[in-house]
């Protein structure tokens, strides 16, 4: 059952095999090309035409808006994004640890956003940050928050007439940043679980509180609830609501395997976070 | 006329086609009007076959099972016993065992075949585990008692005197888990026919195992039957009797289809449905006098063979003869239980059965040393076995033993005495030490009585062939070999070849396993070559020799009492670790081994087995976790089923002590295996010690360490 595949050369050419045939986009490929792979020698079967839209410059790219955010074009490399200067720390850092060279040479972030893992790698660090996503179609463009995108493992509210455009993470001055990834081994490891974390301190007042917590339930999870316990609080008050935030925390993360080393685990970094908040620690980020 | 030195470290001789991609593995290889063959295997772990409802075949498409060995053929494939079935017939006894293969031109419709083959069983309780198959859960699956193999060694006074003496008795279960291979290449054969013989092209270590395995399919001869073995990218004793599983059943249906058949597995075949190393839990009772001496030892070792013998029997033999590690202890009695379950059939993987106990021994002695207040480095040093000491089958050391020495290199390198006062107990850092050993070639007797190695040099001009039926798998051994040969010849090593081994055309060396190679078939190589060079000037010709058994070792297989190895290589261990009290993770900073392996063959060889060894038993020790539910792995990629990476254990200092062995060439010993013997134990004395919790069982990720913490 052999299906038609195209590379088209502009992003209107993309767009239209996206609305006549509902085409699938092939960025890097490492996603698409290990979950249908059915042995050597073997064809995948797809029920749609494959679109290879890696040579599109329209979705290529990073730029640093005036208003200071930052736009990723969703064909940009996990490569690029962490070697960028202009790209916030968080996302850097969950790029810097995808899988090997080979394949953070070759993986989008697009991609990444698309195939909607909740293991996956840059949508936490994007969610963290209230980053939105950029859709196209001929219709025109649309966006929405990241978190709004994704709507659970693998699932996400892309139309079949569109594509992802690009992320846009909007500007921030945090005083404390966290990030840690726990994979199998240190390196070209699927990751067993993320946590970043990031708070704004201004005269002893926690002014912005943020978490989010990767390969801990059907996608990222943020808890506003959570979160809104320690948001406009003073740092002495923090010790005594500690219990009560890691409580909501816990309620809001489902760890399926491994529950008890994930939950304690992310129990255990918050913790960290929150105590270098309140004894004041040299500000930038926390390990 | 420049000559190869044995003290030279050489370019390997394989080095620049593997490098350049040129090198051809099994997967490569390709014949006019060739088929494929895909397995239909058992999809439950134990039960009878109801029924088997294949698709409308097209023409030019086979379904090969049971009712095509011909009557004069057996359907058994005989590794050291006869019970492992070529095809399931009537019942299956663990997931993934071989019920037929589809053979056709097509592999797209192959896999629709496949994929619309419908099995249907009564379904039966399996036993999966060591304590399901002594409690015959779902009935017996062998014999009695599903005992498959079994034997019992003792030293010293009977040890219900010494109990009666103790002061105390330590007791501990220690248990390890099931390791799979990894090799790069995967599983692979082709058939053809050539000349009226069946000629196979396979990725395996021993070549001459394949043949002996699978002529009684077909009734046929030894020589009805051609092995080429093609170059093989990693084994690590997943090729030693595996190939033989996947060369049966390509064989009868060679008898039928007579076109060239491939059969290649895809890498979660590889993981889900291939051997697999054993899992064991071996019961310590030490018993102990008033100041913590070690008075004497019992041990019951128990290993999960799976659902056939294999090889179990001589693994577990393996693992019983290594149960007191290095030490020589007053005391001791050890029985070894193998014990039949609904798994894949557990076979060899490097170590042989000897990583288990040696993981099992150092543990509990590092306990017990925890538990008395000494440095477990110290008090492990005074058992130390020393030339004429008692082995655990009454046998003798018969060479320098040269631990101390050994100990004192790595612990001034490591800086060991002061880390270990310094960490102490669960500061988060933690420096831990193992020792360990390997006997040498074939248990016992059995080099001269069941294999009678022979190996040949072949003069054509100036140059040399060298004819053996050991195989390179990725080990150096045909750098090693041409190296031995060469400098016994006074030749260059250029002017030595050393071809991939086809049964028709070379002597019977042996297998390729055992960490024989070098010093069994290496040592019969260089006599050939001494009687070569004198007789140089004769013209072509060649010289063909058997293996010389050494005078004064004396081994009863009957009883397992004698020397139960020819000699052994010696290995310590220190290993460095700082664990992240938040995530668990642990961070190695500092691995140092010494090594006695005779003298080198070649440094960089040793070097890379050296570093690779660690390495995979670090992570045996670590990250390798393949879990068996209801009879089914549930690891089944390289992304779910982890392998060490050079980010995981990044720096390594290996020292080697130099102590020539007589019988060996050039003085070497066997070191393939020792090397993956013992930097596990090492590990995990650091990680308990950075922790302070008590591990009884690997492998321990970090979400195992979060259980052990709870514990503490």
């Amino acid at each position: 059952m052999a299906v038609a595949n195209y590379i088209p050369e502009t992003l209107d050419e993309a767009l239209l095999l996206r609305k006549a045939e509902g085409a699938i986009p092939l960025a890097g490929g490492t996603d698409i090309m290990v979950q249908n792979k059915r042995g050597i020698g073997l064809d995948p079967i797809l029920d749609r035409p494959v679109m290879i839209i890696a040579g599109l410059k329209e979705l290529k790219g990073i730029t640093l808006h005036e208003d200071g955010s930052v736009e990723i074009g969703a064909l940009t490399t996990a490569g690029e994004i962490a070697s960028s200067l202009v790209v916030p720390w968080h996302v850097r850092m969950a790029a810097s640890g995808m899988g090997a060279v080979a394949l953070r040479n070759s993986a989008t972030i697009g991609g990444n956003i698309g195939n909607a893992s909740p293991k996956g790698d840059l949508p936490q660090p994007l969610i963290l940050l209230d980053a939105e996503v950029v859709l196209i179609s001929f219709g025109g463009e649309r966006r929405m928050l990241l978190d709004d995108f994704i709507k659970g493992s693998k699932k996400t509210d892309l139309r079949s007439d569109e594509l992802i455009k690009s992320v846009i993470i909007p500007p921030h001055d945090f005083t404390y940043s966290y990030y840690r990834k726990i994979g199998m081994r240190k390196a070209n490891a699927i990751s067993k679980l993320s946590l970043s974390a990031a708070a704004v301190v201004k005269d002893g007042l926690v002014v912005d509180f943020r978490a989010s917590s990767g390969a801990a339930g059907p996608k990222v999870i943020r808890s506003r609830e959570a979160e809104s316990m320690i948001i406009r609080r003073s740092i002495e008050d923090i010790p005594e609501i500690v219990p009560d935030f890691l409580d909501a925390w816990d309620r809001a993360i489902s760890p399926h395997a491994m529950p008890k080393y994930r939950r304690n685990t992310t129990a255990r970094m918050l913790t960290r976070f929150l105590e270098a908040i309140v004894n004041e620690e040299d500000h930038g980020i926390i390990e | 006329m420049p000559l190869t030195s044995i003290d030279d470290k050489v370019v390997r001789v394989d080095a620049e086609a593997k490098a350049r991609g040129e090198a051809r593995y099994i997967a490569d290889y390709s014949f006019p009007d060739m088929l494929y063959a895909y397995m239909v295997r058992s999809s439950v772990p134990r039960g009878r076959i109801l029924d088997i409802h294949l698709p409308q075949l097209p023409e030019g498409y086979y379904f090969i099972s049971a009712k095509d060995i011909p009557e004069n053929g057996r359907n058994e494939l005989w590794m050291i016993g006869k019970d492992w079935r070529c095809f399931a017939d009537g019942d299956v006894k663990y997931v993934g065992e071989t019920i037929g293969l589809l053979v056709g031109p097509d592999r797209n419709i192959l896999s629709y075949l496949l994929d619309n083959t419908k099995i249907d069983y009564e379904e039966e309780i399996p036993a999966v585990t060591i304590d399901d198959a002594l409690s015959l859960k779902g009935g017996v699956i062998y014999g009695e008692d599903n005992v498959l193999c079994s034997l019992y060694c003792e030293k010293g006074r009977p040890m219900k005197d010494v109990f009666d003496e103790a002061d105390s008795v330590f007791t501990e279960t220690l248990e390890t888990g099931f390791q799979e291979h990894v090799h790069l290449d995967t599983n692979g054969a082709i058939v053809t026919e050539e000349d009226g013989k069946y000629v196979f092209y396979v990725s395996a270590q021993c070549p001459f195992y394949v043949r002996k395995s699978v002529a009684g399919l077909l009734g046929l001869n030894y020589d009805d039957i051609i092995i080429r073995q093609v170059t093989t990218g990693g084994a690590f004793g997943g090729k030693e009797h595996f190939p033989d599983v996947l060369c049966g059943p390509l064989l009868v249906a060679e008898s039928i289809i007579h076109k060239p058949i491939k059969l290649i597995f895809e890498r979660k075949e590889d993981m889900l449905y291939s051997v697999k190393r054993h899992p064991s839990k071996t019961i310590f009772r030490t018993a102990l006098d008033k100041d913590g001496n070690i008075m004497g030892i019992e041990g019951t070792i128990y290993y999960n063979c799976g659902a056939y013998l294999s090889a179990s029997y001589v693994v577990l033999q393996r693992g019983v003869f290594h149960a007191n590690g290095v030490y020589d202890f007053p005391a001791t009695y050890l029985k070894g239980v193998g014990v039949a379950t609904n798994t894949f059939p557990s076979d060899a993987f490097r170590g042989f059965g000897a990583p288990q106990t040696l993981f099992a021994i150092e543990t509990h002695l590092d306990h017990i040393a925890r538990k008395f207040g000494f440095d477990p480095a110290e008090y492990k040093s005074r058992y130390f076995l020393k030339k004429g000491g008692e082995t655990v089958t009454n046998g003798h050391i018969v060479e320098e033993v040269k631990l101390p020495e050994m100990f004192k290199q790595i612990a001034d390198a490591s800086d060991y005495f002061r880390k270990s006062a310094e960490y102490g107990i669960g500061s988060g850092k933690g420096i831990g030490v193992s020792f360990y050993n390997h006997g040498g070639a074939f248990t016992g007797n059995g080099e001269q009585a069941i294999i009678k190695a022979h190996a040949r040099l072949v003069k054509t001009g100036e140059r040399v062939r060298i004819e053996v039926g050991s195989t390179e798998m990725g080990q150096g051994f045909q750098t090693a070999l041409r190296k031995i040969a060469a400098n016994a010849l006074g030749i260059d090593i250029e002017d030595v070849d050393y071809p991939n081994p086809d049964t028709s055309l070379v002597p019977d060396s042996g297998p390729t396993a055992a960490s024989r190679s070098t010093m069994i078939v290496g040592k019969i190589v260089e006599e050939c070559a001494k009687e070569m060079k004198e007789r140089w000037a004769e013209g072509d010709f060649s010289v063909e020799k058997e293996y010389e058994h050494p005078e004064g070792h004396p081994w009863d297989q009957s009883t397992f009492r004698g020397d139960a190895y020819l000699g052994y290589g010696w290995g310590a261990a220190i290993v460095e670790v700082e664990v992240d009290r938040i995530t668990n993770e642990v961070k190695t900073v500092g691995i140092w081994t010494s090594h006695d392996i005779g003298h080198a063959i070649d440094a960089l060889i040793v070097h890379g087995q050296v570093n690779g060894g660690v390495i995979q038993s670090l992570g045996y020790a670590s990250m390798e976790k393949m879990e068996n539910r209801n009879g089914h792995f549930r690891q089944e990629s390289m992304s779910d089923y982890v392998i060490p990476t050079s980010m995981d254990f990044p720096k390594q200092e290996w020292l080697l002590v130099d102590n020539p062995y007589e019988w060996g060439p050039q003085g070497a010993k066997g070191m393939g295996e020792l090397v993956f013997n013992g930097a596990d134990a090492a590990y995990v004395d650091a990680v308990e010690r950075a922790l302070g919790i008590t591990v009884t069982k690997i492998p321990i990720p970090g979400e195992d360490i979060e259980e052990a913490l709870e514990n503490v």
